[in-house]
């Protein structure tokens, strides 16, 4: 009952949380020394007093900023997100048409993170010093140094260029025709129509730019399972264990894992965040339509109804990861009371 | 508790155990393809089609054409909607008929009248008519738009006939034709645009709700026709059949957003893009070896210029008007045009050499640097300093600003001046440019519609003459100056028009605020199975023209 009281305290919080991200976003991207009529008007338009005013006027950027942000709320609160002034949709359809792409991204980048850094960190910490140890910490390394953008091309120009293996940047192949759009999730929604086809190209698709991406989660997560499992392995009931004769895979494993996993959970919550973040590079160097670009695009343009759409949805994938964290501690640890 | 979910989500007829089998086989068909590399996709159904795939930085805002003017959707815009005018490939010195059979002149100059095109029809099957011009150029008009600078000399559109159009003209305007060859004002189908929002009416730009529909169709005469719209994504566009000049040769055309060059030249170097046309010079290079892979470069009528601001309190020593020339006089030109890069030509003066009434690039000011320590010490300002503001980190038409602008410190610190690099966000660096607060600013200009006319801005109170803090009422010489401007705007004789051009451009080379650099060529590449591939300064490459073999 505790842990469900906390989790609705946690849910209610959002809303004061929204209001304090709307405020935010709002006033950053209104402290910006550029004007939106220099951004989306040409020349000639931005120099015409008529068609300046005829652009404000449409965008609602004629009224008081006080003004501006109380309408946008008042729509918000009644599920409208406004009109997109880069894209001219609604920025709800946006971010349904962008958001998946960049979920689909980071969640393979995660699974693929994890996949590859807890069992590298168990490994590197259990044979401490050895070589796998060194290839361990020399790889988690290289993958926390390594810009994004840098790796990406290299990856592109290595496995899609030379050697083959990998299928040109985007989400699908240019000469398969996209599945209808249901979930914007290009393998589900392939999958939905029945398009193999479409849906072996889009996974395939996917796995470079979620290696890549995955890069800094796999150094990170590596180092912080190597610390924490080094720590645990010197505990004494760990030593207890290996007294009372229990083979060492399950006292790695049931033993020092279990509690090595704690401080990492909390790397991994910091890390998708840092993945949705990240994804604005991979994106681009993927040719990637995802929330990142979507940002990018929209910041670049002074699109304030999208920036604040994207401040709203990546605030709230925080939020609710670290929630999960926070769960996710109760749940390993019985010894950490939430509330 | 899952089943009803599950059942909600599955196609009919699939358990959750084939679903599973079938996204447990995908993955690893699709892994064990990354891994061992045999897996190649293949185009399915749409391979039957000849499809042309295009990358480039499709980055526009909007379709409508009333409403853009960006260049990836003139490019789309151009092969979807039909104007009266037209050119053919690169050129931009004689306009052809396209809606438009024939046009003649009235003996006042003022009333232009066209004959259309018979027998022309919109995708709908409507026929082509002078209400529809009518109509898609007083929307244009009423809009209020970005797109109005096309339309400002207009003042009344009839259509006395079905067949007849006719344009009246606030003033005399000659060059009312080459911007008729605007893929902003490409002619829609009136009726279809009416029935989905549209509104040409004096209230048009509140009235008119056709933007979400001109987003998703193309109710034009194009040779193509609008299928898909992701924006920022994708843009498909499939043949129109009925098209007055014939049936496109390709089918289909995807054009897709690739940000990146490098990743651009690499796929289509493995042959995944049939063209590409948001490379660099750097990658233009790269694909020159490559086996299967065609390059080219095309002139762009863009004048890359060195602004000075006339306004003393702005532009401190460099308002002076000696300092200005010995900026001329102080910069390497040769070094210049190795930045520039391939294909670029040196200007003298503000009006691009694809025009009549340029300049010739011979005629350009030569690199003089004891005349230009020379014009200094004739200033008597003591140190001579000053701020280059430009967009940092920004590429425009390949060229490296960064590189280019430290070209430019480095010259004028050999002359002794002393300048300060003020690298600034794209937007920021535009702000402060259209604010007029550049003290010293590098940047460019691009016609907007063909002809010399649009470099008139350079002149005193033009939009860049205001930028450059020299307003026409500034000096009596400004004044004559901004005078020698509408002249040359209005003249209606072609020799002597061109002759007044040429005579701005050298005035403005004595007595403005501006050093002109060069014009720059746009590189591309595209497969050797696909020719007819050009670049037209203003809407990009033809895609009517381009066919594909294989």
């Amino acid at each position: 009952m505790r842990l469900w009281s906390y989790i609705l305290r946690r849910v209610l919080l959002l809303a004061p949380m929204f209001v304090g991200i709307t405020l935010l976003s709002f006033a950053l991207s209104h402290a910006v020394p550029a004007d939106p009529v220099t951004a989306n008007l040409g020349e000639h338009g931005a120099a015409d007093p008529q068609v300046v005013a005829a652009f404000r006027h449409r965008w609602g950027l004629d009224r008081p900023l006080p003004e501006q942000y109380g309408i946008y709320i008042w729509n918000l609160l009644h599920g409208d997100m406004g009109v997109s002034i880069s894209t001219r949709q609604p920025v709800i359809t946006d971010l349904r048409q962008r958001l998946p792409g960049t979920i689909e991204l980071a969640t393979a980048a995660m699974i693929i993170g994890m996949a590859l850094s807890i069992p590298l960190g168990i490994l590197s910490a259990v044979n401490r010093d050895s070589i796998v140890d060194q290839i361990a910490r020399v790889g988690s390394l290289v993958g926390v140094s390594m810009p994004v953008f840098w790796l990406g091309l290299v990856g592109i120009l290595i496995f899609y260029a030379r050697l083959g293996w990998a299928p040109s940047p985007g989400r699908l192949s240019m000469q398969v025709p996209p599945p209808p759009f249901e979930t914007g999730f290009v393998i589900i929604d392939a999958l939905l129509a029945g398009r193999m086809d479409a849906a072996v190209d889009a996974l395939h698709h996917l796995v470079l730019p979620a290696l890549v991406l995955s890069a800094y989660s796999v150094g990170v997560i590596t180092r912080m399972m190597r610390g924490s499992m080094l720590e645990v392995l010197a505990e004494d009931y760990v030593r207890t264990a290996r007294a009372k004769g229990l083979p060492g895979w399950i006292v790695v494993l049931r033993h020092a894992a279990r509690n090595g996993l704690i401080p990492v959970v909390t790397i991994v919550g910091l890390s998708f965040g840092g993945l949705l973040s990240g994804a604005v590079v991979t994106e681009t160097v993927f040719a990637w339509p995802g929330l990142g670009s979507y940002a990018f695009g929209s910041a670049t343009s002074l699109d304030f109804p999208a920036i604040m759409g994207v401040g709203i949805v990546v605030a709230t994938v925080y939020i609710l990861v670290n929630l999960l964290v926070d769960v996710a501690y109760a749940l390993i640890d019985p010894r950490i009371r939430v509330g | 508790m899952a089943g009803p979910a599950w059942d909600v989500v599955l196609p009919s007829g699939m358990s959750r155990r084939s679903f599973l089998r079938l996204v447990g086989g995908s993955v690893g068909w699709s892994l064990a393809g990354s891994v061992i590399g045999t897996q190649r996709t293949t185009a399915g159904a749409a391979s039957r089609e000849l499809s042309l795939l295009v990358g480039t930085q499709l980055t526009m805002k909007s379709l409508d054409p009333g409403r853009t003017i960006e260049a990836s959707a003139y490019t789309l815009n151009h092969a979807t909607y039909d104007s009266l005018v037209t050119f053919s490939g690169e050129d931009l010195r004689n306009p052809k008929p396209s809606l438009a059979m024939s046009w003649s002149v009235s003996a006042d100059g003022r009333a232009y009248t066209f004959k259309l095109r018979p027998n022309v029809k919109f995708v709908s099957g409507n026929p082509l008519t002078s209400a529809d011009v009518k109509w898609s150029l007083d929307r244009v008009i009423n809009l209020n738009s970005t797109t109005k600078f096309l339309v400002d000399g207009i003042a009344e559109v009839l259509a006395p006939d079905p067949q007849t159009v006719v344009i009246h003209l606030k003033t005399l305007q000659p060059s009312i034709i080459p911007i008729l060859s605007s893929s902003s004002l490409g002619v829609l189908d009136s009726k279809v645009v009416i029935a989905n929002g549209g509104d040409a009416g004096p209230d048009a730009k509140t009235k008119d709700q056709a933007e979400p529909y001109l987003n998703s169709h193309s109710p034009g005469t194009g040779a193509f026709i609008l299928t898909s719209y992701a924006p920022n994504q994708e843009v498909v566009l499939m043949k129109n059949p009925a098209h007055w000049r014939g049936a496109a040769k390709i089918d289909r055309i995807v054009t897709r957003n690739i940000e990146e060059p490098a990743a651009e030249q690499l796929q289509l170097g493995r042959g995944d893009l049939d063209v590409a046309t948001g490379i660099g010079p750097d990658q233009l290079q790269a694909l020159k070896g490559v086996q299967g892979v065609g390059v080219k470069t095309s002139l762009i009528a863009n004048t890359f210029y060195v602004l000075m601001n006339n306004n003393p309190t702005i532009g401190g020593p460099f308002s002076n008007r000696k300092v200005q020339q010995a900026v001329r006089y102080a910069l390497d030109y040769d070094g210049i045009m190795r930045i520039a890069g391939q294909g670029a030509v040196r200007l003298a003066g503000v009006i691009p050499t694809l025009f009549p009434g340029s300049l010739d690039s011979k005629d350009a000011v030569k690199t003089d640097r004891v005349k230009a320590r020379a014009l200094l010490k004739e200033a008597n300002l003591g140190e001579v300093r000053g701020r280059i503001t430009y967009r940092a980190g920004g590429s425009s038409w390949g060229v490296q600003l960064d590189l280019l602008v430290q070209k430019i410190q480095t010259d004028l610190v050999e002359v002794g001046m002393k300048v300060d690099l003020n690298g600034l966000a794209s937007l920021t660096a535009l702000q402060e440019y259209r604010d007029g607060k550049n003290q010293i600013g590098v940047w460019g200009w691009t016609a907007d519609w063909p002809d010399a006319s649009n470099f008139l801005v350079y002149v005193p109170g033009g939009v860049v003459g205001k930028r450059a803090g020299w307003p026409a009422d500034a000096t009596p010489d400004a004044a004559a100056l901004a005078k020698l401007g509408q002249e040359a705007e209005s003249e209606v004789d072609n020799r002597k028009r061109a002759a007044l051009y040429q005579q701005v451009d050298r005035r403005l080379m004595e007595i403005g605020p501006y050093v002109p650099l060069f014009q720059p060529a746009v590189p591309y590449a595209f497969r050797s199975n696909v020719s007819g591939v050009t670049f037209n300064s203003v809407w990009g490459p033809d895609l009517y023209a381009i066919s594909k073999t294989g």
